[in-house]
């Protein structure tokens, strides 16, 4: 008898503690939901806005040309300007592509396949994808990697962060000019740094530069470029728990630096 | 003739995607919905399904794995226009063989569909060691390629490179599709890097050499072949 009593006694401490500790742990929860439903809400509203926004230029222009390919006759002319509405096609379809990653990326809806890869590896796969490329317009693209270098991540998103600074480079550095990938451990991190020797970021522009569409030529193109490069190699660095930044390099040009921990990307276990 | 089946609710685009199939030499089936597509297909003696992804009554993933699960071995194309990060895993997962997102351009699909079926003929025999077109030989066990008898010196990547344009000899491939197979690469890259590696793989192969094998397909990709 005095003995149920005495559990009772001690399980009521204990089953308030725990009902309070519940209530407290679905509160915390309720309120993460709350913070990524409001991201994702932001997100979304700023993809919607900015897809708005910024298919009208293309629109445009592909209305422009369609109208005036309509008003003449001649076949060759149509046929051109059904090519270049192609091109505006697939300009957008970039674009579109882009923003829905992007999206995807900052809401944390993006499953990242963790898995352990030799970034000493990808990085010298990357020089040898683009070395060919950077040599056709007089640049040279060298590496300096530490031998080991490996990770826990998603090999896709950090070839696509790579691939994104290095089309900048064959972009935005003249003919003539170095760029020098490498890679280091410093510490638990790991340091990518792609830099060049070019006309660099004016230090106003730094933190804009990684804003979407923004481009330090505003002028846009069917060649130029969207300017989303760098969000997307920003936000994939962030899905896999890193980050990038532009600084400036002893090359005397840009130095975009990634920064992720060698066990990155444990995106499933909420931040501390 | 070839038989493809369709499954796509979209009836425009199914509608010119049939069209362009037609006018490359397939005989061509088009269902609307997940049901119909499913009783075409066991009905059907498809040589290949091209399945979409969202589709009324039943989704193209779990329609394909019913068709699996039944035995069905037809090769199959998903599309879809989601073009997340892990779809294509998904896809391939489901028993998907290969994977297109939407808005694609035509002649990456059909370029998809000729490298399915014919890998589907080619997995009859067994492994090849040599691969051969014209006089330009490969040896896959001793990594050695030589036209006309002259040994031709190849970087591994220039290699691999080439072994997939002979295994597709006679058929376009594109850009895209080298970036998946030789680099593993799911994604496309805004600088032309496909196109100067192939210069380079054709400055080895071609230049000292007649005829020329390796062609470019204007606004599609590249042809490895005989005539020009
Ligand atoms: N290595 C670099 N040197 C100098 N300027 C650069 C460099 N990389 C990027 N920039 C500048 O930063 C801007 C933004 O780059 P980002 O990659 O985001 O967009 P983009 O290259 O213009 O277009 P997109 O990548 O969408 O095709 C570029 O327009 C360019 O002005
Ligand atoms: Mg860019």
């Amino acid at each position: 008898m005095g003995g149920i009593w005495l559990s009772v006694l001690l399980l009521v401490p204990v089953g308030a503690g725990a009902a309070y500790w519940l209530a407290r742990r679905r509160q915390q929860n309720l309120a993460l939901l709350r913070r990524r439903l409001v991201a994702v809400t932001q997100s979304v509203r700023q993809t919607g806005d900015n897809i708005a926004h910024d298919l009208r230029t293309p629109l445009t222009r592909l209305r422009a040309d369609v109208e005036a390919a309509l008003r003449q006759e001649d076949g060759k002319v149509h046929r051109a300007a059904l090519e270049r509405v192609l091109d505006e096609i697939q300009g957008m379809q970039n674009i579109i592509n882009a923003l829905l990653a992007l999206g995807q990326a900052e809401a944390g809806g993006m499953q990242v396949k963790k898995k352990t890869v030799d970034l000493t590896g990808l990085l010298m796969e990357m020089i040898e994808l683009y070395a060919p490329s950077a040599e056709e317009r007089q640049l040279t693209l060298k590496g300096r990697i530490e031998p080991n270098l490996t990770i826990e991540a998603d090999r896709q998103l950090l070839a696509r962060i790579l691939s994104n600074l290095l089309d900048n480079e064959l972009k935005y550095v003249p003919a003539g000019g170095l760029i020098m990938l490498s890679a280091a451990a410093k510490g638990d991190k790991l340091e990518i740094l792609v830099e060049d020797n070019g006309p660099g970021i004016p230090v106003d522009m730094r933190d804009k530069i990684f804003e979407r569409f923004a481009r330090l030529d505003p002028s846009r193109t069917v060649s130029s470029g969207a300017g989303l490069g760098l969000s997307l190699v920003r936000a994939f660095a962030r899905v896999l728990q890193g980050d990038a930044r532009v600084a400036e390099s002893s090359l005397g040009g840009a130095a975009f630096i990634v920064t992720l921990s060698t066990s990155a990307a444990d995106v499933s276990r909420p931040a501390p | 003739m070839m038989k493809l089946l369709i499954i796509e609710d979209d009836v425009a685009a199914a509608a010119s995607l049939k069209r362009g199939l037609e006018e490359s030499g397939y005989a061509v089936e088009l269902a609307h919905d997940g049901e119909c597509g499913l009783q075409q297909a066991r009905d059907g003696d498809h040589d290949l399904w091209v399945i979409d992804v969202m589709l009324p009554k039943r989704d193209g993933l779990a329609l394909l794995k019913v068709l699996r699960d039944e035995g069905r071995r037809a090769p199959a194309l998903i599309l879809s226009a989601l073009g997340k990060v892990d779809d294509r895993v998904n896809g391939l997962r489901a028993g998907g063989d290969d994977y297109v997102v939407k808005p694609y351009a035509f002649v990456e699909l059909l370029a998809r569909i000729e490298a399915l079926l014919r890998r589907a003929r080619s997995l009859s025999g067994g492994p090849e060691t040599v691969l051969q077109l014209a006089d330009l030989k490969m040896d896959l066990l001793g990594r050695a390629v030589t036209r006309a008898g002259q040994e031709i010196d190849l970087q591994p990547r220039e290699f691999d490179l080439l072994e997939y344009l002979m295994r597709h000899a006679g058929q376009v491939v594109t850009r895209t599709m080298l970036l998946e197979n030789v680099w593993e690469y799911f994604f496309d890259p805004q600088t032309n890097v496909v196109d100067v590696h192939i210069s380079r793989l054709r400055q080895k192969i071609d230049k000292s050499f007649s005829p020329p094998l390796l062609h470019t397909v204007r606004g599609t990709g590249y042809i490895l072949r005989m005539e020009p």
